[in-house]
């Protein structure tokens, strides 16, 4: 099985790298010690894939998931997208966080997905930029709801405006932080689905952080696996499974055992 | 549905104790227990509205103390947004408005009334001073706060969303601590009127106009004890229409409708 899947990982040699990570390291000091959240991380993020960061809480896939973002400084390492240093957030890398309340709640759901259009003059009119956010509402499937405030909106559906505002600047990478992680499981398998949908219509690069060893399988075309502690990334997994996927097509139960093993799931005892 | 239901109960709820009041009033006034000198009926009362309502005189102090308490609390409220904002854009700055915080806070208006006398008379400005300092720390310590409370998510939001430092201030920050500005608001109205009454008994009329103070004060001179409720009851009925009708009204337009609160 190992060995398949290292020819398996052949697959991807010749794609376009995104973004790259080297030796990448976080540190964060307290009085007593020095806890390495991140430790000599490497990894490559192919255009166009999804890659899935799984592992447990704790383990720094949310730490790392920001230092691609360029939220938080790192102690050392290099951090390229396109053969540029991250140094700080950008549009073509936005973010999309767990927290319902991501969207700004004294805005209406199209004013929401309109703002990041006017901050960066993007349309030639008001007119026009109401119309890319109509389209990216359409979308995310959130047509009718555009004058709604977000507390009006469950949490499924302001997860899905916040999917719209960070498409409508047309980002080349989407990051994900465990953003269905607070969905009831029906709603997380129709986000999932829409997701999915946004991904082949738009082309976007995603990464996407979870620890739902399902929604890795589901959704990803990789699976980079954190341990717990320092371990970091432990392998990084191909997962090629045909799209569309459900929970028990053919090769499901092997990606999924294979996956749940390198968890160590039950060092925890 | 429910909201206007219950507003509609507060007022209900309101308007009987009133009543109530109003009716004890009458009877101890009529009852001969007091002169009618120091516990007027409410007859004299409405009748010494009225004459002061028709002489012009009670509208002309109204309007006097309105016009300074409104311009007192403009230049607080921009000033101490925009110190708030100095505040957390810089570390110096920061350590600056924390201390004179920390000291003028707790200092209350009236006790700096001689002073503010000998450096600036006792014009308008001073007055004006005396509202500026009982609205602007309060103002500053709500909006700091509310600077505090903001989730991170809104404003790594708008960083990705590649705002600049001063668009975070406006578009994010202001916008989510309005709660706490509105309460800042709400305490530096109540301060304004205290500080801006003090100051009018104490500083008198310059020619016709003392504002309502010096109204209230006046009719003590002349033993006008109806004419002295007049002014109290324009004072009541001013709390009472800017709470229910501008910052209520405000707050519903707003931090209600966005669920904010």
């Amino acid at each position: 099985m190992g060995n398949d899947l290292k020819d398996e990982e052949d697959n991807f040699r010749d794609r376009a790298v995104t973004i790259r990570l080297r030796s990448v390291s976080k540190y964060y000091q307290s009085s007593q010690a020095t806890l390495r959240v991140l430790d000599n991380i490497d990894l490559d993020i192919y255009q166009g894939e999804i890659l899935a960061i799984l592992g447990p809480s704790g383990c720094g896939k949310t730490t790392l998931l920001r230092q691609i973002a360029g939220f938080d400084h790192r102690e050392s390492g290099s951090l390229l997208m396109d053969g540029q240093e991250i140094v700080k957030p950008e549009v073509k890398r936005i973010m999309i966080f767990q927290d319902f309340n991501q969207l700004f709640p004294w805005k209406t759901v199209i004013q929401n997905v309109v703002y990041p259009l006017q901050v960066n003059s993007i349309g030639e009119s008001d007119a026009a930029n109401n119309e890319i956010a109509l389209q990216y509402l359409k979308l995310v499937e959130l047509s009718g709801f555009e004058d709604s405030y977000p507390h009006q909106l469950s949490g499924g559906m302001k997860q899905k405006a916040a999917m719209a505002r960070a498409l409508t600047l047309k980002p080349k990478v989407l990051l994900m932080d465990e953003p269905f992680g607070s969905l009831d499981a029906l709603t997380r398998i129709s986000l999932q689905n829409l997701l999915l949908k946004v991904w082949r219509e738009t082309g976007v690069t995603i990464v996407f952080v979870t620890h739902d060893i399902q929604e890795a399988v589901i959704l990803s075309d990789r699976i980079a696996v954190m341990g717990r502690g320092t371990v970091g990334i432990k392998k990084v997994i191909p997962n090629l499974l045909d799209r569309p996927r459900v929970v028990g097509v053919a090769g499901y139960a092997e990606i999924y055992g294979y996956v749940y093993s390198l968890m160590d799931i039950n060092s925890e005892r | 549905m429910t909201n206007k239901d219950s507003s509609r109960n507060k007022i209900k709820t309101r308007l009987f104790w009133i009543t109530i009041i109003l009716i004890t009033w009458e009877i101890m006034a009529k009852s001969g227990a007091f002169p009618e000198a120091i516990f007027p009926s409410l007859l004299d009362i409405a009748r010494a509205l009225g004459d002061s309502v028709v002489s012009g005189e009670i509208l002309l102090q109204t309007g006097f103390s309105l016009v300074l308490i409104l311009e007192g609390f403009l230049i607080s409220l921009l000033a101490a947004i925009l110190m708030s904002s100095l505040a957390v854009s810089n570390k110096v700055f920061n350590g600056l408005v924390d201390t004179l915080t920390a000291i003028a806070h707790p200092l209350p208006g009236i006790a700096l009334l001689p002073l503010i006398i000998i450096w600036f008379g006792t014009g308008t400005l001073s007055i004006i001073v005396i509202i500026v300092h009982s609205v602007i720390w309060p103002m500053i310590l709500n909006i700091m706060t509310g600077f505090r409370a903001i989730s991170p998510v809104y404003k790594e939001a708008g960083l990705n969303f590649g705002l600049n430092h001063f668009r975070i201030i406006k578009d994010i920050m202001i916008p989510a601590s309005l709660p706490y500005v509105l309460s800042g608001m709400r305490i530096g109205w109540a301060r304004a009127w205290r500080a801006l009454i003090s100051a009018e008994m104490i500083f008198g009329a310059v020619g016709l106009k003392g504002g309502l103070g010096w109204y209230i004060f006046k009719q003590r001179v002349f033993m006008d004890t109806p004419g002295m409720f007049a002014g109290l009851f324009v004072i009541v009925l001013i709390g009472i229409i800017v709470e229910d009708y501008v910052f209520a009204a405000f707050e519903e337009r707003t931090v209600k409708k966005w669920g904010m609160i």
